[in-house]
């Protein structure tokens, strides 16, 4: 059987998963109802349903519903789709977040602290509790995706410099390593070019973040993860210039475009959250070009990369109904729905 | 020596009308069940999550079997025009053989290449229908577009077979 072929049932089956995503509607509905929990009733009539409990107020753990229902998803697209790699390209993040965190609490504990566990996801693709023992007892060669040489060298980092950031930074250049990797391993040039197109908005994101702590060119090279299709020499430059002009500076690249959609002349704050929207946006908008396709693998993506946002777009509403912020404020910040 | 000659000459014409045949039943079936194959994978995929898109996705995946259906009628055709079901037997020469077998072509070709190419238009119209099922009157239409140079295969063999004097 042809990989398109392969490919045929997949995307047939995914396109009939496609009504179960939040349309325009159903954010608005979100957005309209009253308060926290009217937003949750909304919830509750969806697929979200499946991770709450009956007559449960689930206000105080939708975080959790959010993850149980994202990790449902990735486990039945897995069960499915012909490339596993696919989906791991979604759960990588979620590892490195975990190591992240296991991390953190050894280095906590090593100065008396404690352990946040809580802050650990199920969403990797590695078991919890496998990670953190082979963190723990110091068997890295046990663990992939490079993490074998990544942690020593991110431990190592720590005890030279003390610096969280550095240690954060090499686990970053590692987890987009992984990923681009795994996209090159499918074999497909539109995932490849989907993941290249997320370290290229992972760049773009740190060089503004890192402008509005006042570093300079000459000190964001390294933060800088390679394997994007913007190479870092075009980047650094961009640090000593106004975020205005990076729209008419990678105006070459589909990327400027994002850029350009992001608004300017408002606060850094608002900026940052402005251009992390466009991004994403942008991140979409490469690879919904295969929904085209009947037999394109990027659908596969394309529908993980959907319900994420959609992930987003929900928490975005419900952290808003916990701070009672204005519906057009909440709708400036949400991402393009998988509609 | 020259008595076999003779003896094979004599048979080549239906040996040729049952290539003929075979190969229109053959190559236009193989396409009709390829392109039934594509299709299915697409409507089992959409009936895992929606099995109530059955209806719908049976008129569409039934569409490149019509191919199939084709090249045995006009098997049937070129056999029966050279006597070789039941009737009484006719006495072919090679050309005749040779043309009859030819007849038989169109439709074997035709068959096989928009049976595939119909098959795949269907798998992705069920995936249109899977979003959208009040759009089947269009999603039929789609597929049924490559059935049109199935037909002309099939009108094409038939005319020749007509033609064929005996």
């Amino acid at each position: 059987m042809s990989r398109n072929e392969a490919y045929g049932y997949a995307v047939a089956r995914i396109r009939a998963m496609e009504p179960m995503l939040f349309d325009a509607s159903m954010f608005q509905r979100m957005i309209d109802s009253d308060g926290l929990s009217g937003a949750l009733k909304v919830l509750a009539e969806s697929c979200y349903s499946r991770g709450m409990a009956e007559g449960e107020q689930a206000s105080e753990r939708y975080d959790s519903v959010l993850e149980a229902e994202l990790n449902r998803t990735f486990d039945e697209i897995a069960s499915f789709v012909p490339d596993r790699e696919l989906i791991d390209i979604f759960r990588i993040p979620y590892d490195f977040h975990n190591v992240k965190v296991i991390m953190k609490g050894i280095l906590k504990e090593r100065s008396g602290g404690k352990k946040r566990f809580d802050l650990l996801t199920r969403l990797g693709s590695i078991p919890v509790d496998t990670l953190s023992a082979n963190i723990e007892s110091e068997e890295y060669v046990l663990l992939p995706y490079g993490l074998s040489s990544i942690i020593p060298a991110s431990f190592s980092a720590w005890d030279q410099s003390g610096d969280i950031v550095e240690m954060e930074r090499k686990l970053d250049g590692g987890m987009f390593a992984a990923i681009l990797l795994l996209a090159e391993k499918v074999g497909e040039p539109g995932v490849v070019k989907w993941v290249k197109s997320r370290i290229d908005s992972e760049n773009l994101r740190n060089l503004l973040r890192l402008k509005r702590f006042g570093f300079d060119a000459t000190e964001v090279a390294a933060f800088i993860h390679d394997g994007g299709t913007l190479a870092p020499g075009t980047l650094v430059p961009l640090m000593s210039e106004q975020f205005d002009s990076w729209g008419r500076a990678l105006s070459y690249s589909d990327v400027g475009l994002a850029i350009s959609a992001a608004p300017d002349n408002i606060d850094f704050d608002k900026l940052i959250l402005a251009l992390e929207k466009s991004l994403d946006d942008y991140c979409s908008s490469i690879v919904e070009r295969a929904r085209f396709s009947s037999s394109a693998p990027e659908n596969v993506l394309a529908f993980l990369w959907g319900k994420e946002m959609e992930v987003k777009n929900i928490r975005t509403i419900l952290v808003s109904k916990g701070t009672n912020s204005g519906g057009d404020e909440v709708k400036e910040m949400m991402r393009r729905g998988y509609y | 020596m020259e008595s076999v000659i003779a003896a094979m000459a004599e048979q080549l014409g239906p040996a040729l009308v049952v290539l003929g045949a075979a190969l229109a039943v053959g190559f236009a079936g193989s396409g009709s069940a390829w392109g039934i194959g594509i299709a299915n994978e697409a409507a089992a995929g959409v009936m895992t999550e929606d099995p109530k898109k059955f209806g719908y996705a049976l008129v569409l995946l039934a569409l490149p079997g019509t191919q199939g259906i084709y090249g045995l009628l006009v098997a049937v055709l070129a056999m029966q025009k050279a006597g070789l079901l039941g009737s009484a037997a006719v006495a072919l020469t090679i050309w005749q053989g040779l043309g009859i077998g030819a007849a038989c072509l169109p439709i074997a070709i035709a068959g096989f290449y928009s049976a595939i190419w119909q098959g795949k238009s269907s798998a992705a119209c069920i995936l249109l229908i899977s979003k959208r099922p009040d759009q089947i009157g269009k999603a039929v239409i789609l597929p049924a577009m490559c059935e049109t140079y199935a037909v002309f295969g099939l009108l094409m063999s038939i005319l020749m077979l007509m033609g064929i004097r005996i």
